[in-house]
């Protein structure tokens, strides 16, 4: 059975891109357009891994991911970045998040920053999905 | 009433990263959530003779205004606060609605916003449209004043303004909810002349008496909550008594209620709030009636 990707994408564009590539390479893309979505999606399908943008309406991709890395039955689930924001300022809000008193989160298995060729996209998924 | 999530709309023309960064003083009030929102017009993007709808326009514009907010997004992220964005096509004030709306936003902070001068005739100021159509708090924030001098917390000094409709004891609410964020409070209450010119002496100095009474009350309400506020009672008309205030007391906003009224009963008789969001210098927090 093909393995579950959730894309937590607010571009249409960045989407549709996303879920070509996750379809060529035998996976199946599992939408979400905004944080809050993406959120009820991992509970509603349990997905083998994440990929996620940050600068979103009503739930940004910092915030989800902290609230998955901080969540015990979600945590081990692998989470790709996929952002135009810079790896630096999505450590450091991370870091900012646990100064206000939750637990220090791991970072994610990958972090690319957009635009990102199809074929590293697939390379990566394969490194981790298998 | 709270104030953690703030809808931050610009143009790139008014409000930038400066004017943003000088509104987190709210945080003290409890701000953790900003959204961004940049309406592009639809004329600039629309069918044009010969050429069609201009996508490449569209995605021009957008790419402009995503490349912005990121570069402001990643400073707030890295205070540890949440941010979105939307980046939408369409008409500013029902696109300010429906994000308002989708968000659950606690403020709206604007720039005063003007239309065309045919379509201002028939339907009034882009401001005041925003005014009359929302139940949401509206900060019409002219960070850069026509003297160029640049507001670094807003929110520092407030002239309260109060008329003793249900609409006022909103506001005051609303200014309560702004605990931590504010130094002073100057509370005014304007008598029209017309109303004092009609009395005897006695009348008068009875009516002062009510009305400085009442005054005096909403002070004791903020002094508990360790606001620094103090009472005026002024008489005049009510614009330009509200502006001689604000410049004697060297406040760094204003803060009003709005009633809701139709386009053509404003015409007539007129509103305050929305007058003084189209002319005044300092910032103005409008505070409208709960329900439209």
């Amino acid at each position: 059975m093909a393995k579950k990707v959730l894309n937590v994408e607010d571009d249409v564009d960045t989407r549709t891109f996303v879920s070509t590539v996750l379809e060529k390479n035998g996976y199946t893309p599992i939408l979400a357009k905004d944080g809050e979505e993406g959120m009820r999606k991992v509970g509603e399908e349990r997905p083998d891994l994440i990929i996620l943008d940050i600068l979103m309406p009503k739930q940004s991709g910092i915030k989800m991911y902290h609230e998955l890395k901080t969540d015990a039955s979600l945590k081990d689930i692998p989470v790709i970045m996929l952002s135009a924001v810079s790896k630096r300022t999505f450590l450091r809000s991370q870091e900012a998040l646990t100064e206000f008193g939750d637990e220090t989160v791991p970072e994610p298995q990958a972090y690319l920053e957009k635009p990102v060729e199809p074929e590293d996209l697939a390379e990566i998924l394969r490194k981790i999905l298998g | 009433m709270k104030i953690s999530k703030m809808l931050f709309v610009s143009e790139f023309e008014e409000l930038w990263l400066d004017a943003l960064q000088s509104l987190m003083g709210l945080r003290k009030a409890g701000l953790n959530h900003v959204v961004f929102l940049h309406v592009i017009h639809r004329e600039k993007v629309a069918m044009k003779r010969g050429t069609g709808y201009l996508k490449q326009e569209e995605r021009k514009l957008r790419e402009i205004a995503d490349i912005r907010f990121i570069d402001w997004a990643e400073t707030l992220f890295e205070e540890g606060m949440e941010v979105g964005a939307h980046i939408v096509i369409g008409n500013t004030v029902p696109k300010i609605l429906s994000v308002t709306e989708d968000e659950g936003v606690d403020l709206i902070v604007t720039a005063r916003r003007k239309r065309g001068k045919l379509e201002e005739l028939y339907a009034g100021s882009e401001t005041s449209d925003l005014l009359r159509r929302t139940v949401k708090p509206v900060l019409i924030y002219n960070y850069l004043s026509q003297s160029g001098k640049v507001g670094e917390n807003p929110f520092e000094r407030l002239l309260l303004g109060l008329d003793w409709s249900v609409s006022s004891e909103r506001v005051l609410d609303y200014v309560l909810a702004l605990k931590g964020a504010v130094k002073r409070v100057d509370i005014i209450h304007v008598l029209s002349e017309k109303a004092i010119g009609k009395l005897s002496k006695k009348e008068a100095q009875k009516l002062e008496r009510e009305h400085k009474k009442r005054l005096n009350e909403v002070c004791d309400v903020l002094t508990q909550e360790r606001f620094d506020a103090r009472p005026h009672l002024y008489i005049g008309n009510t614009e330009e008594q509200i502006e001689k205030g604000a410049s004697e007391h060297r406040v760094t906003m204003i803060v009003l209620g709005t009633r809701s009224k139709s386009v053509w009963k404003e015409r007539w008789s007129g509103s305050v709030s929305h007058a003084l969001a189209e002319r005044s210098e300092l910032p103005i927090l409008v505070v409208p009636a709960e329900t439209k």
